[in-house]
């Protein structure tokens, strides 16, 4: 068995909210081991993104435990790129942040890192010059320079087209094989997740809780298109709309 | 065609670069949008300005012909150019220009100074912004040459008064503009610096400022404007002597009745003011360029 890389254990997210407050997180429990990928499916509003955020310490816990080794870096599903700096500097800043020393020494890592995700050429070139798929593998390479040993993605790909996000799950996926990453991907698209996740967890909606967990033994390399991976897509759905549906049944 | 490769190199970072290159740009990225040769672009931006500068002056020959006013009242547009032609040949001209530019620098740069200061503890500090931060609006509304009795009060009929006025009269407009530009910072954009390991001040350096920048170099725009406006007013109030500034002189051309001289230091008023205002416009449109924010 493997090392455990996040560890959440009866997790609580509140927000103040007029009188009563907004449960957006209601004891969450959920193990990853290191190198795994795993995808949180829910609908809007289902606190996926406040699980994330609170894992990231960009939101503070109301209640419960919740531990992750090593560094963590998020992706949002907006490149969120900085545009006064080219894709290159947008990478090298994270190397500088993460402490990097020597420009030259930040230069030649953001060319190697770009190249990894396929944006050779583009150095030099600012975020409103990019595509929306194009910036996203800038994002990514921006994750990969933080060096993060847990990848945390917030619908990244939701605002691309839908050619390009299957380019860019192929990728993601070499990426991930090719390193010793642990991911956790929220989506709200089933598909999606038996596509890219070893395993996917069902979110139920307000408050936010684990109903259900599927674990994908489809092998890899998986298409989006093949017959298998509709059919456990549309078990995960049938499961998601019973979730949505107001008696919750 | 000479100047067309010029225009490229401009254009380096957005344009594109080699023959390979097109192929994949076109493939994904914007594509680059023809722009005119630089001369053209020169001549549009140029042409009606000074259209609308030859109407002006003949409006004003017109009113002069119209005998509504006497010569030595209302010159027109040639006496009152060839003065300045004559003003401009003589050196001593010089030393009054540069005693107003002196002050206007001094003045405007220790109210960025401040302006930056104050405009930050506004922006970070939530006590401090709900303290005076209705204040520095205020401030930034009420005429600056009222501060001038009370400068000269303080210290007397020296150039400290007249730079009082100027400092107060920009500051404002500096805090407002970097306070407006830190509050228009994207949060998402923030986020990603918490993520990226930026705190406290290494959020500021690498994130927020630079994002606040276009709101900041609008505040100093409008900070310079005010300068220059706050510090006509009080070299034309505030004389002191043996420093022949341009207000000092517009003030004796009209103690001498010359109004041809009057005339002549109101266009180097305008034109000094132009001048800066264009720099501004300039550094305003490429910081928005590079940032995707202007076509």
């Amino acid at each position: 068995m493997s090392e455990r890389a996040v560890a959440v254990e009866r997790l609580i997210k509140a927000f103040p909210h007029g009188e009563k407050p907004l449960v957006a997180l209601q004891d969450v429990t959920l193990e990853l081991q290191q190198g795994e990928f795993v995808c949180v499916v829910g609908a809007s509003g289902s606190g996926k993104s406040t699980l994330l955020n609170v894992l990231a310490g960009l939101e503070t816990a109301s209640g419960g435990r919740f531990d992750v080794r090593g560094r963590v870096a998020l992706m949002f599903q907006e490149a969120a790129l900085f545009p006064w700096l080219t894709a290159s500097q947008n990478v090298e800043l994270a190397l500088e942040l993460r402490g990097v020393q020597g420009g030259k020494e930040r230069r030649r890592i953001a060319h190697d890192l770009l190249e990894r995700v396929h944006l050779l050429g583009f150095e030099r070139k600012r975020p409103h010059e990019l595509s929306g798929g194009m910036k996203q593998r800038v994002a990514l390479a921006r994750a990969l320079a933080q060096d993060a040993d847990v990848l945390l993605m917030d619908e990244p790909f939701g605002a691309v087209d839908a050619i390009t996000r299957d380019l860019l799950h192929e990728e993601l996926i070499r990426l991930w094989r090719a390193s010793s990453l642990t991911i956790l991907f929220v989506t709200h698209n089933a598909r999606e997740a038996v596509r890219l996740g070893d395993r996917v967890l069902v979110f139920t909606s307000r408050p936010g809780r684990v109903a259900q967990e599927f674990k994908i033994d489809l092998p890899r390399p998986r298409s989006l298109d093949s017959p298998e991976l509709a059919v456990v897509a549309g078990r995960i759905t049938e499961r998601l709309k019973q979730e949505m549906r107001p008696d919750g049944h | 065609m000479a100047t067309e490769p010029v225009e490229h190199e401009l254009e380096g970072g957005s344009a594109t670069r080699s023959a390979d290159g097109v192929a994949e740009l076109e493939a994904e990225s914007v594509p680059a949008i023809d722009r005119p040769n630089g001369l053209r672009r020169l001549w549009s931006w140029l042409w009606p300005k000074l259209a609308a500068l030859a109407l002006f002056i003949a409006a004003w020959q017109v009113v002069v012909w119209s005998g509504w006013r006497p010569d030595y009242v209302l010159p027109g547009p040639v006496p009152v150019f060839q003065r300045l032609a004559e003003d401009l040949s003589r050196s001593d001209f010089y030393v009054g220009v540069a005693v107003t530019l002196r002050r206007a620098l001094v003045g405007y740069a220790i109210a960025i100074v401040i302006g930056s200061v104050v405009g930050l503890l506004v922006a970070r500090v939530p006590i401090v912004r709900k303290a005076v931060g209705h204040a520095i609006l205020g401030l930034q509304s009420m005429p600056s040459i009222a501060w001038l009795p009370l400068a000269i009060l303080l210290f007397q009929q020296t150039e400290g008064a007249v730079l009082l006025v100027v400092i107060l009269g920009a500051s404002p407009a500096v805090a407002t503009g970097l306070l407006a530009g830190v509050d228009q910072v994207p949060p998402l954009l923030v986020r990603v610096g918490h993520v990226m390991g930026a705190r406290g001040l290494r959020l500021y350096r690498y994130v927020i400022l630079p994002a606040a920048l276009p709101g900041y170099v609008g505040g100093l725009k409008q900070g310079w404007a005010f300068a220059w406006r706050s510090l006509m007013a009080a070299e034309i109030i505030n004389i002191i002597a043996n420093q022949p500034s341009i207000g000092q002189q517009l003030q004796f051309a009209h103690d001498f009745a010359d109004a041809e001289q009057l005339l002549a230091l109101m266009i180097v008023i305008f034109f000094i003011g132009v001048v800066v205002d264009l720099a501004f416009g300039f550094a305003d449109r490429a910081i928005r360029r590079r940032r995707g924010l202007l076509d």
